[in-house]
């Protein structure tokens, strides 16, 4: 099986300023203008059901029907939680048969999905959920495993495929002199499988403020030129660590890398704002939109028409063998 | 490099279950081994499992939530470190994590208590509310076929309320304290063929889900003296089921 589908399906379209559906928030910030598409984790508004020995998910249909009418006429992209893209075991195959259902009953432009593991093999052989995602070592053997993975995933859904650089606080795993680092993972992900990259400011701010390295120095090695979506997001100091919490407004050192980021991006479809949806109470309406209006006057200042990124992406991008 | 070897350490290093080696059964790399060796002793690493523990704990208060706000801070403390530290929590689907946490706590309260009236209610709340998802009423017209068996409900139960269970759920949600534990049992059954997923049992209704401990056949049930509308109304609550 070739690449070349996901060559073809690589057109990011430039939508503008994303927040999360949240079903907490009133609908009428969605429909308010300071929108202008909606990212949507599926998972929230789906449920497990066990089917014999295996675990399906299965999407809530009246919750669904609540979040199309919030986001009624927004664009759509999706950020998965639930793959475990990087799980040499296996990877989550009832996220990927949910996700048929979903794209069935509602499209979306792009999806994402976080790069890394959050499970692994139990001594008897079953999945075992580790409780909180973990990230690969960067070597030649996680970077194929993900990019073949990756690869597949462009073929089944037909449009562009995200990763998410992952925020961590384990120190850096023994490595491959060929890949190096998390940056030089993603590089050869994106390079070998066709994917992009979903770019989290957010992110990158706390693995350089826990490991104690130069942020911007950081995304001048980032492959910019994949980027296809960037997220920005507040944190929080705990015990010494600062926390990838999304629980607040984004702080000052994110926005500044986001002013430095963005025109190097010049493929980039979308800023988000995220959230976690157990502090948006907190956080509140007002300050949601004060944060969107922000990201929109730094996304309209980015200097750059709307032009499709497509051709340029697919000189990037090289698509390897989906065969497993 | 083995990263499944590699995966399976860090992340049982991680969720740090008790009494085992998370390097004993993988074939690690010196390199590797040597990482995952010292990394218990790194800030960073102790730090990562209080996250993990943060998140499992967070999932599993989500998942408990009306019989935990009714226990006493410590109390409520101390089970979700229990289960936590057994490996709970990690699941992020709440319903896959509530039956099992919901018995675990049963387990470690007092009976006769409110509060394990509670933890029963809830429990069996939610597996009526899922059973209800996929809920059809049966044919009550196989009652009468030979060999008929029935047992009790997959998604059924019964909570015994030692008082008023209005009275109870009203101290509940005011934050009142509770009335003393009374000799007067009402017995709710929970069927997810019922409109608000429970109703008061009958002595009728009662007597019959007690019979039905272990599956029996329809005629031997009617030669019991059990009357068919009690079976009836039971079956099409989902209360209880056709065997087979």
């Amino acid at each position: 099986m070739s690449g070349s589908g996901a060559r073809s399906t690589s057109a990011v379209p430039h939508l503008g300023i994303g927040l999360p559906y949240f079903a907490s928030l009133p609908a009428e910030l969605y429909q308010s203008g300071s929108i202008d598409f909606v990212e949507i984790t599926p998972e929230t508004i789906c449920r497990q059901r066990p089917t014999g020995t295996a675990i399906e998910l299965e999407i809530v249909p009246q919750q669904m029907e609540i979040a199309r009418r919030a986001c009624a006429g927004l664009p759509m992209v999706v950020h998965g939680v639930e793959l475990s893209i990087g799980s040499a075991h296996g990877w989550n195959t009832a996220y990927l048969e949910m996700l048929d259902a979903f794209r069935e009953a509602w499209p979306f432009i792009w999806h994402s999905e976080h790069l890394g593991f959050q499970t692994f093999l139990g001594t008897d052989g079953s999945t075992q959920e580790v409780g909180v995602p973990l990230p690969l070592p960067p070597t030649i053997e996680s970077a194929d495993l993900v990019a073949r993975r990756s690869a597949m995933i462009l073929q089944r859904y037909g449009v562009p495929f995200l990763l998410e650089n992952p925020a961590y606080y384990l120190p850096d795993p023994p490595s491959d002199p060929e890949i190096g680092d998390d940056i030089g993972l993603m590089r050869r992900i994106l390079q070998r499988s066709g994917s992009l990259q979903l770019l989290d400011l957010h992110n990158v701010y706390c693995n350089a403020v826990n490991h104690h390295f130069d942020p911007f120095e950081a995304v001048d090695r980032m492959p910019l030129n994949a980027v296809a979506e960037i997220h920005v997001a507040g944190g929080s100091w705990d015990d010494g660590f600062w926390m990838d919490a999304h629980d607040g407004r984004v702080p000052e050192p994110v926005w500044d890398l986001l002013e430095y980021t963005l025109p190097q991006c010049p493929f980039v479809g979308g800023i988000v704002f995220e959230m976690l949806d157990e502090h948006v109470p907190k956080l509140g309406v007002d300050a949601i939109q004060q944060e969107l209006t922000r990201a929109r006057k730094i996304w309209m200042g980015r200097g750059q028409g709307d032009s499709y990124g497509a051709t340029r992406l697919s000189d990037f991008t090289r698509p390897v063998s989906t065969s497993l | 490099m083995a990263l499944l070897d590699f995966q399976t350490s860090l992340a049982r290093l991680v969720r740090a279950s008790k009494g085992s080696d998370p390097l004993r059964p993988a074939s690690l790399t010196t390199n590797e081994r040597g990482y995952l060796s010292h990394l218990t002793e790194d800030p960073a690493f102790r730090f990562t499992v209080k996250v993990q523990r943060s998140w499992c704990a967070g999932r599993a208060a989500k998942a408990a939530y009306l019989t935990l706000s009714i226990l006493p801070g410590e109390v409520r403390d101390q089970l979700l470190e229990e289960w936590v530290s057994s490996g709970g929590g990690t699941h992020s689907f709440v319903g896959r994590e509530s039956a099992a946490f919901l018995e675990f706590i049963g387990s470690h309260l007092v009976e006769p208590s409110h509060e394990l009236t509670i933890c029963r209610m809830e429990l069996a709340a939610l597996r009526s509310s899922e059973g209800s998802l996929r809920f059809r009423r049966p044919d009550l017209s196989r009652i009468d076929r030979q060999a008929c068996f029935i047992r009790r409900g997959r998604y059924a139960g019964l909570v015994h309320f030692y008082g008023e269970p209005e009275r109870i759920l009203n101290a509940l949600l005011r934050r009142e304290e509770y009335p003393t534990i009374s000799s007067e049992i009402t017995r709710l059954i929970f069927g997810p063929g019922f409109d608000r997923l429970y109703t008061r049992a009958t002595s009728n209704e009662l007597a019959l889900y007690d019979r039905l401990a272990s599956p029996a056949a329809t005629i031997t049930l009617s030669g019991e003296g059990f009357a068919r509308e009690t079976i009836q109304r039971l079956l099409n609550a989902g209360v209880i089921e056709y065997a087979g």
